[in-house]
């Protein structure tokens, strides 16, 4: 029954959004609207879908993820999302969440690494990937807490300033880099707010808002595909699934989003 | 012996410094591990690759945080993008404002999904996506300035023309490093697409003049 509710809500929301008639954009109306959105989140329904994934025995292993260490120690959950990425020494690589999830799946459950990225960007109005609801639950376990990314071993400092790199560097025929859309206050592509993320307050909402509903798509989304999405949008050819240069990215931003308060599944448009 | 024991704690005592104190990389080592991160990221077609490699003014105008542009980078970025500019074979550079107006609506076009490029006839002029157009228009960005009212206020000269078309050709002639993509110059727009965009944006019967 508060499933059925929370679809509903779902379909209203989205009629909502699709009737908004255009004078909304106008004044603070439209983010009114969003507001009330974000209050009855239909990405909810992912919280247990990513439960019941995350305690199953599957894959080939028949091994639940109880074992996966998100850096607070093995099945330690609460928490450990808010200091993603991090450097662990079992890859020696810095992880985030997407990543994480990806070293479990093949070690713990004998997953074939390249069957799960194949998978892990869901299609619009299917319940989605496995990894999108398992990295939904598991960052919902750090909800209410504060984002705390430290940087201390050499390859965090490092992924960090090339995510700054990566953020100012201009290529490609649009001659885009992440700052031409994301350096400024209150911009918009069309009627799409942008997030001014050189600034705290936006790094912030990055850092503490994925995954997140996407309503355009009625489906969970994570940063990856967010990330994915925009370099597509730059004109840039198809990013790979959890790459350095994602996770550099993302420690960036969410390094410089420390002491937002992890509430997730965000609501985008 | 003693002096030993002094010499081994002191090479001890640098070696665990070297070893707790990781730090930020300098601007070498982050440029040389960035741009291997940037190119193992994709997967994609050498001939889809080439979208990655930086032209000489796309590096000068990657400045990291509050980094400024130099004079004299500027004047390179300025020279660089005089130099590409190309006009229509017709010398022709006021095309027709009803083609604009499409193309100035169309965010589309040379995006890649799955290893494919979209299959459009032609590239958009991408123009709705940051600046607002006609008057009243509602669906329009503003990551760049308003264009309502460009010709009115302009008029429609032949040198207003010109600037025009050089300005959306490749904008760095007149703002280095602005945030504009490079449209003729990149290769996004062709020259004649350019010329319907210069008309869009002089020629009183366009909306955005209304």
């Amino acid at each position: 029954m508060e499933k059925m509710r929370s679809v509903c809500l779902a379909f209203s929301a989205v009629a909502f959004l699709a009737v908004a008639p255009p004078v909304m954009a106008q004044g603070n109306d439209l983010s009114v609207g969003r507001k009330m959105l974000v209050e009855d989140n239909p990405g909810e329904l992912w919280i247990d879908q990513g439960k019941d994934l995350f305690y199953q025995k599957r894959g080939p292993k028949n091994a639940s993820l109880e074992q996966c260490d998100f850096g607070m120690g093995p099945g330690k959950l609460e928490g450990a999302a808010a200091r993603l990425p991090r450097y662990f020494p079992d890859t020696d690589r810095v992880e985030d969440m997407e990543s994480r999830l990806l070293t479990c799946m093949t070690s713990l459950q004998g997953f074939e690494r390249n069957a799960l990225i194949k998978e892990a960007i869901g299609r619009p109005r299917t319940k989605g990937s496995d990894i999108e609801a398992l990295a939904l639950f598991v960052t919902s376990k750090s909800n209410g807490m504060k984002v705390n990314v430290t940087l201390s071993h050499q390859k965090e400092y490092d992924a960090y300033k090339a995510g700054e790199y990566i953020f100012y560097r201009r290529s490609g025929q649009t001659d885009f880099g992440c700052v031409q859309c994301h350096g400024e206050a209150d911009k918009r592509i069309r009627l799409q707010d942008l997030l001014h993320m050189t600034n705290k307050a936006g790094a912030q909402e990055v850092a503490s808002t994925w995954p997140a509903y996407r309503g355009a798509h009625y489906i969970v989304r994570t940063m990856q595909w967010r990330l994915n999405d925009c370099v597509w949008q730059m004109r840039l050819p198809d990013l790979k699934y959890g790459t350095d240069y994602s996770i550099a990215l993302t420690t960036f931003l969410n390094h410089r989003g420390n002491d937002a308060v992890m509430n997730v599944p965000g609501f985008k448009r | 012996m003693k002096k030993t024991w002094l010499k081994w704690s002191v090479y001890a005592a640098a070696g665990l410094i070297a070893a707790g104190c990781a730090s930020y990389p300098d601007r070498a080592t982050t440029q040389q591990l960035s741009e291997k991160m940037v190119f193992d990221a994709f997967d994609a077609s050498p001939e889809h690759m080439k979208r990655l490699v930086q032209d000489r003014s796309q590096q000068i105008c990657s400045k990291i945080g509050d980094e400024k542009l130099t004079q004299a980078e500027a004047a390179e970025v300025v020279k660089l993008a005089r130099a590409s500019i190309k006009y229509p074979a017709s010398g022709k550079l006021v095309g027709d404002w009803k083609t604009g107006d499409k193309l100035a609506h169309n965010g589309a076009g040379d995006r890649i999904r799955n290893g494919k490029v979209e299959n459009r006839k032609e590239n958009g002029a991408l123009c709705q996506n940051c600046h607002a157009l006609a008057p009243g228009e509602i669906n329009v960005g503003n990551v760049g300035p308003s264009l309502t009212g460009y010709g009115k206020q302009r008029g429609n000269s032949d040198a207003i023309a010109k600037y025009t078309y050089e300005k959306i050709y490749n904008a760095w002639v007149y703002f280095p490093c602005s945030n504009m993509p490079r449209l003729g110059a990149t290769g996004h727009l062709t020259p004649e697409q350019i010329t319907h965009m210069v008309a869009f944006m002089i020629d009183p019967q366009s909306p955005i003049n209304k």
